[in-house]
């Protein structure tokens, strides 16, 4: 015994150092997943009901077979990307149409299958659930497409030398540290729907008129130029676009001081190399600057959607009746559904949807970043 | 300072170089506090003015922050927060500690299996976990210590915050650059790993430990579903949800809402403003590394 103690000590130790952690991790972190398969295939009320098998899943999504084919068709997306990116620059230019053609053609086949099963969906589904998930990807989209490009915009300004740099990265992360509630009750004054509200002072101050924000449930593009559009591209709703405004700001920062850290590890001497070739500002940043900082972009988009998906806090303190339902995102769906209503199976079905989906998100950017991930 | 020295000072800011960042960081600068200047100067001002929103409070109001204060157990709600916050904090760090120092320091079978199992975990988004977790905190799936359903209390807030598999990663970095010669030193003078840990990598490893404290107690603080959802009595309220109840029934109280407000990101901001700059570093360091 004391043998077998002593042969195996550096283990047991090593074990019981992390045994805490991994039991509330798993217990907290990793059950729930599988638990929340478990309660979505029942009926499940407060408390557990009879078996239902797929149904929850066929009351969201309509046809759970027509689901299957909508992510097929997402598949066939990134497989054409997948064979355009891998053989574009294998082969002589005659062989070169046949990869384009085929691309293209699943490329098709692809946003065929996603149509056709997505009005299925619609039709027969819970519309409120899909519309959430649209809501979601609008939000999504549009914060990570801006806080990246402003985040590199500030990351670049914060690269030259300056005097008072520690300062600017430190007033940078305020709005990030701001907790999402107290920073959502501040936004929900400033994008008032009263004239005297201070957006409304601002844009009045352009010549426009003072504008709803978070309670006007009409699409961005209709409040821009005036024309009714149906459908994905339609827009956010101007409360969304208000609140996609506070996702940008609160994160902006945070983006801006990790693709600085990224910026400052590219070695000096390839610009050194680039000027002396000649090579202008814009196709220095092109062709040096983009590729080795892929791997950041890819990890900030990556992490991006993760976080973005869950977006709660801010909306939900934001949240304006007369809004609608335009700005209930997938976990404002979700939330509402345990907790609200007390439909537990319900809700856990729509989690695990959620899941699958944001899988699916991980697997396509990693494939479209896969060429374009640089290490060294 | 004399004309001509600040003239100088003023060419080397302004210079072509150096203006268009100067402008962009100005405007980023602008953008970034204004909401904390407006919630500053909302505070102070008469419910008219507020409404009305002026940018300058005639007279300061201070007696605001003392009305909120006072009123509707606001201050109950922030000493919940603090109370709440802290406990998670001391435990996310009793259990990540160990565990981070065992991933980066000692050798058993399925390490790496189990640490990037845990690190999975990150990618399953919170609202999915919070329904088991309310099962579990009733005590309807596995029986609980400390009371039969954790519902309304203390535990139920912070123990499913405890594990924290980022923290971990963050602190595992860390000590894994902890040079080796430590170790077979203190190894030669007969330490255990208890005491390696305890007196040299602890003591060595403070900037992370601190940053890591920072980032969980932020977290905590911002935590808002959970206790909505656990708390059906008034007792634990923290700051966060009794802050959305206002905005749910401000009216025309914009004064006292900012004033809570401020109230409310006043020890986060105090917090933040001691460790930026162990905080900053931190990002920085974590963007790379993944």
């Amino acid at each position: 015994m004391n043998n077998f103690l002593r042969k195996h000590s550096e283990k047991i130790v090593g074990y019981s150092l992390i045994s805490p952690a991994v039991l509330l991790i798993s217990l907290f972190g990793v059950f729930p997943v599988f638990f929340g398969m478990y309660m979505s295939v029942h009926k499940w009320k407060v408390f557990k009901g009879r078996f239902l098998g797929f149904e929850n899943y066929e009351r969201i999504l309509g046809s759970i077979p027509a689901f299957f084919v909508f992510i097929l068709g997402l598949l066939a997306l990134i497989l054409s990307y997948w064979i355009w990116s891998e053989y574009k620059d294998r082969y002589q230019f005659k062989q070169k149409i046949y990869v384009l053609i085929s691309s293209l053609t699943i490329l098709s086949i692809g946003i065929y299958l996603i149509n056709i099963n997505w009005s299925i969906m619609v039709d027969q589904g819970d519309e409120d659930y899909l519309y959430a998930l649209i809501y979601t990807l609008y939000y999504a989209f549009f914060t990570i497409i801006f806080e990246i490009g402003l985040g590199l915009v500030i990351a670049f300004a914060l690269y030259q030398k300056l005097a008072g740099k520690q300062f600017f990265q430190m007033i940078l992360l305020f709005p990030y540290i701001t907790p999402a509630v107290m920073g959502a009750a501040v936004f929900f004054l400033i994008f008032g729907k009263a004239e005297t509200s201070f957006l409304n002072q601002f844009v009045g101050f352009f010549g426009i008129e003072p504008q709803l924000w978070l309670f006007d449930k009409r699409p961005i593009t209709e409040v821009l130029f005036g024309v009714k559009i149906d459908g994905l591209f339609a827009g956010p709703s101007l409360a969304l676009t208000s609140s996609i405004f506070y996702g940008i700001w609160s994160y902006t920062g945070y983006y801006a001081i990790i693709l600085l850290a990224g910026l400052s590890i590219i070695p000096s001497d390839l610009y050194e190399a680039a000027r002396v070739e000649g090579a202008s500002r814009w196709q220095t940043f092109i062709k040096i600057t983009v590729p080795l900082l892929m791997p950041i972009i890819f990890f900030l988009a990556l992490t991006g959607f993760i976080n973005t998906f869950q977006a709660f806090n801010s909306i939900f303190v934001m949240q304006t009746s007369s809004a609608g339902d335009t700005m209930d995102v997938v976990t404002i769906e979700i939330f509402d559904h345990f907790w609200g209503r007390v439909k537990y199976g319900y809700a856990a079905a729509e989690g695990v949807i959620l899941f699958v989906l944001l899988n699916v998100l991980a697997i396509s950017q990693y494939v479209i970043f896969r060429k374009k991930i640089h290490y060294d | 300072m004399s004309f001509s020295e600040r003239k100088f000072i003023m060419t080397k800011i302004f210079n072509s170089e150096t203006r268009v960042p100067y402008i962009i960081l100005t405007i980023v600068f602008i953008i970034s506090i204004y909401p904390f200047f407006y919630m500053i100067m909302t505070s102070l001002m008469t419910a008219g003015e507020a409404i009305n929103q002026y940018v300058f409070p005639r007279t300061p109001m201070l007696e605001n922050y003392l009305e909120v204060w006072t009123s509707n157990n606001f201050q109950k709600y922030t000493i919940n927060s603090i109370i709440i916050s802290s406990i998670t904090v001391v435990g996310v760090l009793i259990t990540s500690i160990p565990a981070a120092y065992s991933f980066a320091r000692i050798e058993f079978p399925f390490k790496n299996l189990i640490f990037y199992l845990l690190l999975l975990s990150l990618m399953i988004p919170e609202i999915i976990t919070l329904l088991p977790h309310l099962l579990i905190i009733r005590g309807e799936i596995i029986p609980l210590p400390f009371g039969s359903s954790w519902m309304n209390t203390l535990q139920g807030l912070t123990v499913p915050f405890m594990g924290n598999i980022f923290v971990i990663f963050l602190l595992r970095q860390y000590f894994k650059k902890i040079p080796n010669e430590l170790w077979d030193a203190a190894r030669l003078d007969g330490a255990s790993h208890f005491y390696f840990l305890t007196r040299i990598v602890v003591p060595m490893s403070m900037p992370i430990i601190v940053t890591a404290g920072l980032f969980t107690f932020i977290i905590a603080w911002n935590s808002f579903a959970w206790p909505l959802l656990i708390l059906t009595k008034e007792d634990w309220y923290p700051v966060t949800v009794s802050i959305y109840s206002f905005v749910r029934e401000v009216g025309p109280n914009f004064h006292l809402l900012m004033a809570a407000c401020l109230i409310a990101i006043a020890p986060i901001l105090l917090l933040y403003f001691f460790t930026q700059r162990l905080f900053i570093e931190s990002i920085s360091n974590f963007g790379i590394k993944e």
